[in-house]
């Protein structure tokens, strides 16, 4: 299987019609991934659940302020963001851990990977087609949301909403290929989809829970703690929607202010990368197991 | 103070052996300086000329132009721009001194003073009582408007800018020091230290405006002051009192002052003092509270006022005691009332009567329908009680953990801390917000169109999948792979 790529071009050139560009296979590959994705129960399940719960956070935050309309970047945002650590990464895991393993189990990646397409695009496919149905899902729950809190006069900041859709989406990449990591790693769909909210718990709930008590226990500095915080993409997403949706990391203590005082304008540029060696690093790693394991 | 005569030493010097009076003196420093080498096409001396043509008590109009100029106004007279008109101290020292009582100096631009924070190079600085200093714009200068020791003297509709400085490195925007009885209103300072009153008994502050400065108010050991209807925003600390006696505070709008401090008001060994009606919005910390009242004479009065999406509502240092709370909206704060360090808020009350304040995160009903809630509102979190010890542990906050902790706060009582403070009779309703809060019209439209833009984007992504029931269904994928 690993020889095929290689040896694809010249039998193509020799005998057979050339096979579809890089671009045009991934973009196949990628359309068939979003229609099915868009076609599935456990999308329709997770898009509903997040529009209702966003729903609810913006409803019970504007009944909390008693109709005074002042809301900045108060409890309405810190409970969407709060909502987006919950589900998103999970919908995203969970969507990128079923889709390989169980192509694989049905037979359907050997069968797909038999036609003249190589097996990155492939992967490459099923992310873009994934994370367009993400894209799709996140969208319609905030501008949902957006749509309540403009309704009930509160005065949260446009953009802030739109800073949290893009961030939300890039955090829903990062996870989706830790699901393909693990989706190309695992033989069995159950297996992966497994192993997939295992990690999520992990990543929401113990190693936060866990760099608490390391920090108490430790007597952790507060620079320490920033570094350690950064491993985590969630904790990732959280500083970065905060500092850019509103400029107000200090919100979040000494540890965040120390941030803002020794990083300043290079956070973006920090956040950005932790979160984008969350997308691409499980990507390639999936990339890597894919091309080398047999398809069956 | 001190700084002044060696300044005046100095300017007697460069005078010596020519005619002129000091004023002159002064700016013929930078004359000789290689920069002024060629003449100077601004206008110099010629207000300080008008002057001396003037009689106690004229009226001195100044034609519209640019002035070279370091003025002083030692006789009572009254000073009119007519038109434009600019003094530029040139860099050098201070441009205005008022030294005899009674001046009234209206709307002049002054600009351009020294940036030698030892002589405090103010724009208009006065030295006698009664100086009134109205309209003038003040930009490019260290210190704005310095006054010593002038009791009764009014200071309107001035806009006082500071040098683009590092804030360590910038002076008072307006300072009064031992000027008793003073009016400071509608002025605007922005991007000055501090505008500050020292030592200054009955002075009234209304309708400013400060911004983007350190501290928007600062009163040190001023007594029976009363600042209404100000707008403090965007400052590192909105009002700051420290030391000062029967000070009355209602009507600002204390707004987005953040930074290691970020207080919309702090208010350090302040006695007798009232807060009411003020809507504290977006700060680091509304209200922070440091040894108020410092003694047992009244209550200090927090009635009326709004506290909104603060970080924390309000920060009691253990010292705090004998403040009375009621009749606030407490409004979707991060955390609404802190003690820092440990303890609870037992000595300040959150109630009088059968009101207490209305809070956001109250979870208790009102079955009877009296406005008043039928559970006691109480304000203790598990999370909020470890932040408390362990101030780093708030980069957590807003985490699924810190909830999962809440949780475990709620549903196991044993670890579940004393509560910081409780409202016996907490408001359904909010009282009303004062000075009051237009629909922001902007806000709305841009959350309308942002999230019209997202859920456009999602439409496309359906429509792109062919998965809406009207888009077309294309199946040439499938067709590609089989």
């Amino acid at each position: 299987m690993t020889a095929l790529p290689a040896s694809m071009p010249a039998v193509a050139s020799a005998a057979l019609p050339r096979p579809p560009g890089v671009i045009s296979s991934t973009l196949t590959v990628a359309r068939r991934e979003l229609r099915d994705a868009l076609r599935s129960r456990w999308f329709l399940l997770y898009t509903i659940a997040f529009a209702a719960l966003g729903l609810g956070v913006s409803f019970v935050s504007a009944a909390g302020t008693g109709g005074t309309g002042l809301s900045g970047f108060g409890r309405t945002t810190a409970g969407l963001i709060n909502l987006i650590l919950l589900v998103v990464p999970l919908m995203a895991l969970s969507a990128g851990a079923a889709s390989i393993a169980s192509d694989r189990e049905r037979g359907m990646l050997a069968y797909v990977l038999a036609q003249p397409v190589r097996t990155w695009e492939i992967l490459l496919g099923k992310f873009v087609g994934l994370g367009a149905s993400l894209l799709a899902s996140i969208t319609l729950g905030l501008g949902a949301c957006a749509l309540v809190l403009a309704w009930k006069g509160l005065r949260t900041q446009p953009a802030s909403m739109l800073w949290l859709a893009g961030l939300a989406l890039v955090l829903a990449l990062g996870m989706l290929s830790v699901g393909l990591l693990i989706s190309s790693l695992a033989r069995r769909a159950s297996v992966a989809v497994g192993t997939a909210i295992f990690v999520w718990l992990t990543l929401v709930f113990v190693s936060d829970l866990a760099l608490m008590a390391g920090a108490v226990a430790l007597r952790l500095r507060i620079e320490q703690l920033f570094a350690l915080s950064l491993f985590n993409p969630m904790q990732v997403f959280k500083m970065w929607s905060l500092h850019a949706a509103d400029a107000s990391l200090d919100v979040l203590g000494p540890a965040a202010l120390y941030a803002v005082e020794e990083h300043g304008s290079r956070l973006h540029a920090l956040f950005g990368a932790c979160l984008a060696a969350w997308v691409l690093l499980p990507l390639g790693l999936a990339g890597l197991c894919l091309s080398r394991r047999s398809p069956l | 103070m001190t700084s002044r005569p060696i300044h005046l030493v100095l300017a007697a010097g460069l005078a010596l052996g020519a005619p002129a009076p000091a004023q002159e003196a002064e700016h013929a420093a930078p004359a000789s300086a290689p920069r002024a080498a060629a003449p100077d096409p601004l206008r110099q001396g010629e207000i300080n000329r008008l002057l001396r043509e003037a009689p106690d008590g004229a009226t001195v109009r100044v034609p519209a132009g640019i002035y070279r100029e370091h003025l002083r106004i030692d006789r009572p007279v009254t000073l009119i721009a007519e038109g434009e008109v600019v003094i530029d101290g040139g860099g050098q020292g201070d441009i205005v001194e008022i030294t005899a009582p009674d001046v009234t100096f209206r709307g002049f631009i002054v600009r351009n003073t020294g940036d030698n924070l030892d002589h405090e190079n103010a724009g208009i600085r006065a030295v006698a009582p009664r100086a009134r200093i109205e309209d003038n714009v003040l930009d490019d200068i260290l210190f704005g408007i310095d006054l010593r020791e002038s009791p009764d003297s009014i200071v309107r509709g001035n806009r006082i800018g500071g040098k683009k400085l590092d804030i360590a490195r910038r002076g008072d925007g307006l300072r009064l020091w031992r000027s008793d009885r003073a009016l400071v209103e509608s002025n605007e300072m922005h991007d000055g230290r501090d505008s500050i009153l020292w030592y200054s008994k009955g002075v009234t502050v209304r309708g400013n405006v400060g911004h983007n400065c350190r501290y928007g108010l600062h009163l040190m050991f001023s007594d029976d002051v009363t600042i209404t209807d100000n707008e403090f925003a965007g400052n590192s600390v909105g009002i700051y009192l420290m030391y000062s006696t029967g000070v009355r505070i209602s009507g600002n709008r204390l707004l987005r002052n953040r930074g290691p401090s970020g207080y919309g008001l702090g208010l350090k060994e302040t006695d007798r003092f009232e807060v009411r009606d003020n809507l504290v919005v977006g700060n680091r910390a509304g209200v922070y509270i440091d040894g108020s009242p410092f003694t047992r004479a009244k209550p200090g009065l927090f009635e009326g006022n709004t506290f909104a999406s603060n970080d924390v509502g309000i920060i009691f240092l253990p010292s705090a005691r004998g403040n009375e709370i009621v009749g606030n909206n407490f409004v979707d704060n991060i955390d609404q009332v802190v003690v820092s360090g440990r303890g609870n808020l037992d000595a300040n009350r959150f109630w009088r009567g059968d009101a207490g304040n209305f809070w956001s995160d109250y979870t208790g009903y009102d079955a009877d329908g009296d406005g008043i809630g039928d559970f006691v509102h109480e304000s203790s979190t598990l999370f909020e009680n470890l932040m408390d010890r362990q101030p780093a542990l708030r980069l957590f906050l807003f985490s699924p953990a810190q909830q999962a902790i809440e949780f475990v706060g709620r549903a196991v009582p044993a670890v579940r801390p004393e509560p910081r403070f409780v409202d016996e009779v907490p408001l359904m309703r909010p009282v009303p917000v004062r000075p009051e809060v237009g629909v922001d019209a902007g806000a709305r439209l841009g959350l309308l169109a942002s999230s019209g833009a997202l859920l456009a984007l999602s439409a496309g992504v359906f429509a792109l999948a062919g998965v809406l029931p009207f888009s077309r269904r294309t199946d040439s994928s499938q067709g590609a792979l089989s």
